[in-house]
Order: C-alpha cells, then sequence, then structure tokens
C-alpha cells in the first residue's frame, strides 16, 4: 500500500514541480521516490494486509510484483531522463510515468474486480497520452490514436466481461467469486464462462498476445522509443501479475476449461511473433513483434497452476524486461539518428566494441541462450508448460525460439559487419551506460543463480 | 466443461437484440413515413432561434472551448463525490472529515496546475 502512495506522490510533486518552476528535483524526487516505493514493497512482505473493505491485498505475491515493477521503473528512469530531458513536457510526462506505474502497482494487488478495472484505466489513459507525446511527430499522432482506440475497445470488452460475471456471482470480490464458482463448479452458467472468456480477451489486449496483437507493431514503432521501452516492458509484466492474479484467485477451480483458451493464445503468439519478427527491417518493429513472441512464451506457466506458476512468471518477467530496457537504450540511441533500420547497425561492433559484446549478450538472452536470465525463465516456463502434460506445446515453443534465435543472431551479425553505405555515428550518454551496464549484469546473474527469484512466492 | 443452459435461456438476450436494432430501424425510418411533410423554404432552413443562418457551421474554432468544457466536466464529476459524502457527514466522523480534506487538497492542486499552466487563458 505504501508502494502505492510514494509512487503516486513522485507522480504529484512532478505536477508541483512544473509549476513552481523547479523542474530539476524531479529526477532525484523519482529515484527516491522509487526507491522508497521498493523498500516499503519489501516491508510488505509476509504482512497479508487487506485494505479499503477488501479492495487491496497486498500479499506476498502482490509485494513481489510490485518490487519487480519498481526496480524496472528505476533502470528505466535512468535511462529516459534524457530524452524526457530533451523534449517540452519534461514534468508532464514524468507525472504520467508516475501515474501509470501507479496503476500497474494496482493491477498486481487488487483483490477485488472493480479496483482491476481501475488499476487498467489508470495505467492505459497515461499511457495513451505518452505515446502521442511526441506532437510533431506524425506516427507518434498515429500510435497515440490507434492505442486509445484499440485500448477503449478492450476495456469495453474487459467490462463487459466483468459485469457478465458480477451478473452469475453477485459480486466483485475475488475471494467470493472463487467460494461461489467452487460450490457451483458442475452447473455454472454460460454467462459466466462468457464472461471470464471476455475479460481473458480485454487483458490480451494489454499483454499483446495474438491474435489481439494488431495495434502493438504501429503503436511500438511510432511511440518515442522511451515510452516503447515502457510498453514493452512494465506494462507487460503488470498485465501478466494481473491475469496470473486473476485466473489464480477467481477461476482456480475451472482451470481444465480456460487452460485450452491460453493454449490456442500462447501457440498463435509464439507462431505469430517469431514468424513476423523474421520479416522485419526496423529494429523497433521487430522488438514490437518479439514482444508479441515473449508474450506466447509467459503464458506457457499460467496453463497449470502450481508453486512454480507464479515464480516462473516472475523470472521470464524480469529475464524479459532487463534484457530489453538495455537493448531500448541501444534503440533510443538509434532513434536520435533517425534510422531504426538494422542495417543502421553496420560498423556499430568496430566503433563500440565493448557494447557490441553486451547488447550481443542481452539479444542473446531474449533469444534464450544458457547460461543468461532468458534461458532460465524460458527453462521454468516449459518446465511448467511439461508438468502439465502439454507435451506437444512446448515442442511448438522450442521451434518457435529458434525461430527466434535466428533474427536475434541477424541483429548481431548486423553488428559486426563492416561499416556499410550508412556510417551512422552512436552517442551514448552516461544515463545509457549506467542502464546498459546493469541490465548486463542483472541478466547474467539471474542466469547463474535463478534461485534468486525461484521459490520465494 | 459442461454447458447446462438450453437455447431457451437466451431468450432475454435474443428479444434485447430486437428491441434495440428495432428502435434504431423506428426511429431512422418510420418517422420518415409517420411526420407530416411541409416543404416550405421556411421548414426547411437551419434552426437558428429565429435569426437568419450565417454561413458554414463546419468551421474550425478555438481548442480553447473544448479545453474548458472537458475541465468543466472534470469538475463537476469530481463534485459528484461530495454527495454521498454529505449524507454520510455524521457517520463517518473525524476520518471522512480528513479524508474529504485531503481529496480536495489534492484536485485544489490540479486547479492550481491547471490555471498555472494556463489552460484557463483566454487571451
Amino acid at each position: 500500500m505504501n508502494t502505492l502512495i510514494a509512487i503516486a506522490g513522485i507522480g504529484i510533486v512532478a505536477m508541483i514541480a512544473d509549476i513552481l518552476r523547479i523542474r530539476k528535483i524531479i529526477f532525484p524526487v523519482a529515484m527516491a521516490g522509487l526507491a522508497i516505493a521498493a523498500f516499503t514493497a519489501v516491508s510488505d512482505w509476509n504482512t497479508n494486509t487487506r485494505y479499503f473493505n477488501d479492495m487491496m491485498f497486498f500479499d506476498n505475491y502482490a509485494a513481489a510484483f510490485s518490487l519487480l515493477i519498481v526496480v524496472i521503473a528505476i533502470i528505466w528512469f535512468v535511462m529516459a531522463v534524457p530524452d524526457l530531458k530533451t523534449g517540452n513536457h519534461y514534468s508532464d510526462k514524468s507525472a504520467l510515468v508516475a501515474f501509470s506505474l501507479a496503476g500497474s502497482v494496482v493491477m498486481v494487488s487488487f483483490s477485488n474486480l472493480a479496483m482491476l478495472f481501475l488499476g487498467i484505466e489508470i495505467l492505459s489513459v497515461s499511457l495513451y497520452v505518452l505515446a502521442a507525446s511526441n506532437k510533431n511527430n506524425l506516427l507518434s499522432n498515429e500510435a497515440g490514436f490507434k492505442y486509445f482506440i484499440m485500448g477503449a475497445f478492450a476495456t469495453g470488452i474487459f467490462l463487459f466481461g466483468v459485469a457478465l460475471i458480477y451478473g452469475a456471482c453477485g459480486t466483485f470480490n475475488l475471494q467470493e467469486i472463487n467460494a461461489f464458482v467452487a460450490t457451483n463448479k458442475s452447473d455454472l452458467s454460460g454467462q459466466m464462462y462468457t464472461g471470464v472468456l471476455l475479460m481473458i480477451i480485454g487483458l490480451s489486449f494489454k499483454i499483446a498476445a495474438a491474435p489481439f496483437h494488431f495495434w502493438a507493431p504501429d503503436v511500438y514503432e511510432g511511440s518515442p522509443t522511451t515510452i516503447t521501452a515502457f510498453m514493452s516492458t512494465i506494462v507487460k509484466v503488470a498485465a501478466f501479475g494481473a491475469l496470473y492474479r486473476l485466473m489464480a484467485g477467481c477461476f482456480s477451480q475451472i482451470n481444465e476449461w480456460w487452460t485450452t483458451v491460453f493454449i490456442i493464445l500462447s501457440v498463435v503468439s509464439m507462431l505469430v511473433g517469431n514468424i513476423m519478427a523474421t520479416r522485419q527491417s526496423s529494429f523497433k518493429r521487430l522488438l514490437a513483434f518479439s514482444s508479441i513472441s515473449h508474450a506466447g512464451y509467459m503464458l506457457l506457466p499460467l496453463l497449470t497452476l502450481s508453486d512454480l506458476t507464479g515464480t516462473s512468471l516472475l523470472l521470464y518477467g524480469a529475464a524479459y524486461a532487463f534484457a530489453s530496457i538495455g537493448i531500448f537504450s541501444l534503440v533510443s540511441v538509434m532513434s536520435e539518428n533517425d534510422d531504426e533500420s538494422i542495417d543502421s547497425l553496420n560498423g556499430f561492433a568496430k566503433s563500440h566494441p565493448i557494447k557490441a559484446i553486451l547488447f550481443s549478450v542481452l539479444l542473446l538472452s531474449l533469444a534464450g541462450i544458457p547460461p543468461l536470465a532468458g534461458f532460465m525463465g524460458k527453462y521454468y516456463a516449459f518446465y511448467a508448460a511439461l508438468k502439465s502434460g502439454n507435451t506437444s506445446i512446448v515442442l511448438i515453443a522450442i521451434i518457435s525460439s529458434l525461430i527466434g534465435v535466428y533474427y536475434y543472431l541477424q541483429v548481431i551479425i548486423a553488428m559486426y559487419k563492416p561499416t556499410g553505405h550508412t556510417s551512422a555515428s552512436f552517442r551514448f550518454t552516461i544515463y545509457q551506460n549506467i542502464v546498459l551496464w546493469t541490465c548486463f549484469l542483472i541478466t547474467l546473474i539471474l542466469g547463474i543463480f535463478p534461485q534468486l527469484i525461484i521459490g520465494w512466492l | 466443461m459442461i454447458f447446462l443452459s438450453v437455447p431457451s435461456d437466451y431468450m432475454p438476450m435474443a428479444i434485447m437484440f430486437v428491441v434495440s436494432i428495432g428502435f434504431v430501424l423506428t426511429t431512422i425510418f418510420v418517422t420518415h413515413l409517420i411526420g407530416p411533410k411541409r416543404k416550405s423554404d421556411v421548414k426547411l432552413d437551419t434552426f437558428e432561434c429565429g435569426i437568419e443562418p450565417q454561413g458554414n457551421s463546419r468551421i474550425p474554432f478555438s481548442i480553447k472551448y473544448f479545453l474548458v468544457a472537458i475541465l468543466f466536466v472534470l469538475f463537476d464529476v469530481e463534485v459528484i463525490f461530495m454527495y454521498p459524502w454529505a449524507v454520510n457527514f455524521l457517520e463517518l466522523g473525524m476520518y471522512g472529515f480528513i479524508e474529504m480534506i485531503l481529496f480536495i487538497s489534492l484536485f485544489m492542486l490540479g486547479f492550481l496546475y491547471i490555471v498555472r499552466k494556463g489552460a484557463l487563458k483566454w487571451e
């Protein structure tokens, strides 16, 4: 709970800083606020407190996901601060990011469907504005508009699902819905099943799982690069946190039924994401499709609900988010040259030999090469899916991650090619160097010691 | 999974569909048929409070109107929260009072923000 208050406080301070003309304090205040938020998330461990007439429930699961979100946000902020400062509306953008973060914390700690809806809305409405924050760029405007329209539809569908479930059991409370499902397991009405399906669809939009992924490539490409990094990491982790909390907290009794839905979503996401990514020439678009495919992998642990589900989701989320943010620091440098094509990376290894190695490591982590974090994430995700007996799904996942290796290696090959017709210069700031090294170290450490995360929940 | 619902369970939804589609069709087409038709110059004129219409109505107008309207809606909705609080004022007591002070101070902060941002500046 204090995590939420600290994060909301950052947003309010950022807004006041603008009208009091003290914009300089935003970055230190954001860092301090996020550090406090991380500390309070840790101190919430094992407290299991319910707030506001059981609207929010801070159990260990909520604390772990809040902590992950806050840590990603700290690294994101360090990466994004040069970009935020150069454009207009530094304080407004920072405030919106903080409010969006507050929404993501609500999404992983709700105990009531109304709260889940509120969290999704707080997260999304800020992001619609942020996606269009590059006001003079037509693509950014298009991204904001598309994201808004698709997000509004997704919210509407989600809310329809909530309404149907309320109609079936007469409550928004997770525990009460769970109790209702448990007692009426054999004669649940079609209304209930339709409601669950519509809620899954609504959340699938947020995690960008195929076949609800069509907004993702355009929005990811058009938005300012730092915002894309935010969308593909923090939003995804928060949406998966919400999805797991919803499915495990409410509908664990009808597990066999919605597993089928998740199998389809997962297989389609993995295949569509990976196959489409091989055809991309823009690095940002490639990362968009790769994020769709990662949504597919992250759905695998959800196929069976066990002790391992939450932790493997947490590990995969951490591995994916840290590697992505490190890579997005490169993309943000590329966007300054107004050239985000993979070919523009030619000659990168010659001018920045050490950075080329670090980026290669991060890309290989996304591809799932041992001993990096991405491999351990995939290992536990596949292991969880195998335990549920979905051998053929794991086979498809392995094949599609092999396709993934192809296009991640293409980027690495492009970096190690000699300079072609383009000789773009890459100017890294100190912030991006810090982010890059941090992400590299976290990726390495989580790959070698996955038990730092596994086994906590 | 067993669906224990039979087609007749969906009867209310079918009726709902018929009613909603019927409403749209009625308002679009049937009103044309049953309404009186007097086509004179005055009847076909745009209604503007009896004043002769001037020019085209599809002209670009200042975004300021929109901004003021949306801010009005925002504060209007915020005031709605005070009604249930006022009704339960005695029951909520000091706790409710402090909560409402917090709420009002936060939203006055928002008001200060939009004033200092120049959202209400007209010139």
